[in-house]
């Protein structure tokens, strides 16, 4: 039975993932596919842009990885290790990424740094009369800036448990051997720290090589290609399925790599193993002078990195329209029309009902057969269990845009075109290795003779599952089901190929209004998810007692 | 009807012969299963309990054959009605102690009043009264572990099987527990097969003692058996305070038998004579070595096998005492309970006589 379960999960996985492969050898337009060759490629090779392309993928993810690994590891360290005051401002960081959905962030960004009818500019002109145009949201500086700033959080969690955990006579024996505390963070500290940094620095540039809301928002009317948003124009707009799998390829072939990277950095920072059960009290260290330094840093990323962009994006949604002088006028000119205007769109309305329907479900669903793939796999004498853990953990390599370019091309010419289904099996695929990786983690640290224990007691499998792995994963079971129906509800580059008139997503309702001009309604749609959002937070915070911060 | 017959069972782990053709029988009371780690103990516990699959051979337990590779018979584990207890006790965290305990009864379909009654009734047998409604993480060691064979004895099982029970217990706590664990054993009346790396817990517990090493049983038989009559050099060094040297048999004299020690100077030792020794035969001599006697204020009269040697140092251990003595090419460290004068002379350490009784060497050939 549990065999069964995860040989479904299996096909579902691996059919769009090798659909993308076949597909890319054959040539035609969507629906059709024409012999075996190796025309997309020749396609995919010949264009002139290939290098510009894949230069501006790897400079793009690559600088948004460093800014935001280097800045996230320095608030990380400030908060554990520095008396910097204020320091409790940055320690609220650990929720920001879940408050503010990557399409949102786009959108505040953009309506700061946008050349012409931007803030900043026009603040710039207004209040000191410079004309050039400072700000260019539609620039590489403006992408690595607004994705670096969505890779803070991911390297400062990466770090803080490595500054706090540190075995302190790690330390103690330096400054014993006569080693004066600064000199010992740089000689002592800051090394045993790199392999944590060294994860968090590859898996970042791998969610950048991945990342669709900033290189199709900000990247395309700046006309700088990376391969997502080549791959996402072959698709919906040139309707060319073989030359989008082409291109998924290619970036395939880039995440792979990258994900060797980061499985070697993560083995690497194994031997290393600072980090022991044991809780230490590191000891904070004054320094000096210093703090007012690491004071400014800590300020000015709360005010511009968190703040602003939820300032920007209620002020905008609460105006008529958005225009410098318009939002320059709030709040004498406060209105609610943009919010009566998104609740009266049908593909807003029903894109929410979906987004929330069907996050819910998948959630539920991705963390079950998750469970039941790991118990396959480590608890049970199944055979095949090595194929479900390399198929589990698969869709990692694929970007979450290939995927559903691959599902796309399985279902057109099938009932589940253009039908809910469609949606649902994406957000499966995609967020399946999530569950599956997390149920897999906390199974094999259940201890194996607790399971013993009750098959010599008279369990079956089925009495071992539900009386004994089932209650043991209980807390780590609540924090996946929080984590991906976080994740789902504010997907857009799964949904943006699968959604239909009639069967809409919301996230991806808000990213059409953004690209036609829309907005002030783009920014009231996303309050309504903040709303959602927060009130999700505080359900799993109280209801749950899920911690949001280390 | 022995309660546990084994047959044949072998099973490698990637070129390690973990059981290597084990066969025993066992027909009540308390075994031990005696060796160091890595010696395929657990493997063999297991292998009875189901939890592992041998690569050969037949277990059966109390005359019905639960795994037989051979014939493709496996009954799986919660069929097989035995008791187990964990090396790490295996309580689930998450159910109190009562519902730890109830688990099985449960499964078996039992009526709620007899689950009720039989639960009090076995957490009273092992002293846990008033605790069931606790969480494992709330008792202390000492209490998981009786929690752990309570689940086992609640089931009323033929044959309960332990895992180290007593290894994650502090030392004074493990001595206190091994008497009481027999007490209740015995009291229950099943039959207990105990693996176990610990010889005073082995001597302490069981009725008979099997000592494995690398996949093989080396000997099986009564603790006193085991002690004093080791037929295998392994078996003597793993038991108790012993030490070995080469020898060669000399001659049998009725029930002595003179054996040549090269390491000795050249010394002839007299031993107990057995039948398995002939003259010629090269074997290796077991001394126990808290039984040797030190004479540092010159020859002593009358005793067994005096020879010379000197002692080079001495560590002392409050009730007992370590002292090298170095004789011949052999360096023997003999424990008594007093500490023995040690006077220098010329730097080399103290001359002094040591004298084996002849009860106290075994003689075990090795061709």
């Amino acid at each position: 039975m549990p065999l069964v379960a995860s040989a479904v999960a299996g096909a579902a996985i691996m059919t769009p993932v090798l659909v993308v492969m076949w597909r890319s050898f054959t040539s035609g337009k969507l629906g059709f596919s024409v012999g075996l060759n190796l025309a997309n490629y020749l396609r995919v090779f010949g264009d002139k842009d290939i290098f510009s392309m894949l230069s501006n993928s790897v400079i793009y993810a690559a600088g948004s990885a460093l800014l935001g690994t280097v800045l996230g590891a320095f608030l990380a360290w400030i908060v554990a290790r520095t008396n910097t005051p204020g320091k409790a401002l940055v320690e609220l960081l650990p929720l920001y990424p879940i408050l503010m959905p990557p399409i949102m962030k786009n959108i505040a960004w953009i309506l700061l740094l946008a050349p012409r009818s931007g803030i900043l500019n026009g603040m710039l002109q207004h209040f000191f009369g410079i004309e050039t145009l400072v700000f260019n949201a539609f620039t590489m500086a403006g992408m690595v800036w607004v994705f670096g700033l969505a890779c803070v959080p991911l390297g400062y969690l990466f770090l803080l448990p490595v500054f706090l955990s540190f075995d302190p006579s790690l330390e103690e024996s330096a400054y014993i051997a006569g080693s004066k505390p600064v000199n010992t963070m740089f000689k002592i500290t800051f090394p045993l720290a790199i392999p944590a940094f060294t994860s968090a620095l590859v898996l970042n540039f791998l969610r950048g090589l991945r990342s669709f809301e900033t290189p199709v928002l900000q990247g395309t009317p700046g006309n700088i290609k990376v391969f997502v948003s080549r791959v996402y124009d072959s698709m919906a707009l040139e309707f060319n399925a073989g030359l989008a799998t082409a291109y998924s390829v290619v970036l395939v072939v880039l995440s792979i790599i990258t994900l060797y990277f980061y499985i070697r950095a993560t083995r690497f920072s194994e031997r290393y193993a600072t980090i022991t059960g044991k809780g230490y009290r590191v000891k904070v260290i004054d320094i000096g002078a210093w703090k007012y330094l690491t004071f400014a840093t800590v300020v000015l990323y709360f005010l511009a990195g968190i703040v602003l962009p939820f300032i920007v994006l209620i002020v905008v949604s609460m105006i008529p329209y958005f225009d410098y002088d318009t939002f320059m006028q709030f709040p004498s000119n406060a209105v609610l029309t943009n919010y009566y205007t998104v609740m009266r769109h049908p593909s807003f309305v029903t894109g929410l009902y979906n987004s929330l329907f069907l996050s819910v479900t998948i959630a539920i669903v991705t963390v079950f057969l998750g469970i039941v793939m790991a118990f396959t796999i480590y608890r049970t004498r199944a055979a095949g269990t090595k194929v479900f853990e390399f198929i589990g953990t698969l869709p990692l390599a694929f970007p979450p845009l290939v995927l559903s370019v691959g599902l796309l091309i399985i279902f057109i010419g099938t009932p589940l075109y253009n039908s809910l289904w469609a949606l649902g099996i994406g957000l499966f695929v995609a967020y399946f290795p999530y569950a599956f990786r997390n149920a897999s983690g906390a199974i094999v640290n259940i201890h194996k003779e607790l399971d013993e224990a009750a098959w010599v007691h008279g369990a079956r499998w089925r009495h071992v599952f539900f009386k004994i792995t089932l209650p043991i994963l209980k807390p780590s079971v609540g924090g996946a089901l929080f984590y991906i129906f976080i994740e789902a509800i504010r997907n857009v580059d799964v949904a943006v190929l699968l959604t239909a008139p009639g069967k809409e997503y919301g996230p991806v309702t808000l990213f059409e209004y953004f690209r036609v001009g829309q907005w002030a309604e783009a920014a009231a749609g996303g309050v309504i998810y903040l709303i959602i959002l927060i009130v999700a937070v505080s359900v799993a915070k109280f209801a749950f007692k899920m911690k949001f911060s280390l | 009807m022995p309660i546990l017959k084994v047959e044949g069972v072998s099973k490698i782990f990637k070129d390690v012969k973990a059981l290597d053709d084990i066969s025993f029988e066992f027909d009540h009371g308390i075994i031990s299963f005696l060796g160091p780690s890595g010696c395929g103990k657990t493997t063999l516990l297991r292998s009875i309990a189901g939890l592992e699959v041998p690569d050969a051979g037949t277990i059966s337990i109390a005359d019905k054959v639960q795994t037989c590779i051979e014939r493709g018979v496996l009954v799986p584990p919660y069929s097989r009605e035995i008791g187990f207890v964990f090396q790490s006790y295996a309580l689930w965290p998450h159910m109190t102690v009562f519902s730890n305990v109830a688990f099985g009864l449960k499964l078996r379909k039992k009526s709620d009043d007899e689950i009720k009654r039989k639960v009090m009734a076995t957490l009273d047998l092992v002293g846990l009264q008033g605790r069931e409604q606790r969480y494992p993480s709330q008792l202390s060691g000492g209490q998981q572990q009786r929690v752990a064979l309570a689940r086992s004895l609640a089931l009323e099982p033929r044959l309960i099987l332990l895992d180290e029970p007593l290894s994650n217990l502090d030392a004074k706590l493990r001595e206190e527990m091994r008497v009481e664990l027999k007490k209740l054993i015995k009291k229950v009346g099943i039959s207990a097969l105990y693996v176990t790396h610990d010889q005073d817990e082995a001597f302490t517990i069981s009725d008979a003692v099997v000592v494995m090493d690398s996949g093989k049983i080396l000997q099986y038989g009564t603790p006193d058996e085991i002690y004093n009559r080791p037929l295998h050099p392994f078996v003597a060094a793993f038991v108790g305070h012993a030490a070995l040297v080469d020898g060669r048999v000399v001659r049998i004299d009725g029930d002595n038998c003179l054996v040549n020690v090269p390491e000795f100077n050249g010394a002839d030792l007299i031993s107990p004579a057995t039948e398995a020794l002939a003259a010629g035969d090269f074997c290796k001599v077991v001394i126990r070595t808290t039984e040797v006697k030190l004479s540092p204020d010159g020859f002593p009269k009358g005793a067994d096998n005096v020879l010379e040697g000197l002692m080079t140092s001495r560590e002392y251990r409050g009730g007992l005492t370590d002292h090298r003595v170095q004789i011949g090419s052999k360096e023997l460290i003999v424990t008594s309970h007093k500490l023995c004068p040690m006077i220098r002379v010329n730097g080399d350490g103290a001359k002094t006589f040591v004298s084996i009784d002849r009860s106290a060497i075994s003689v075990i050939v090795t061709h």
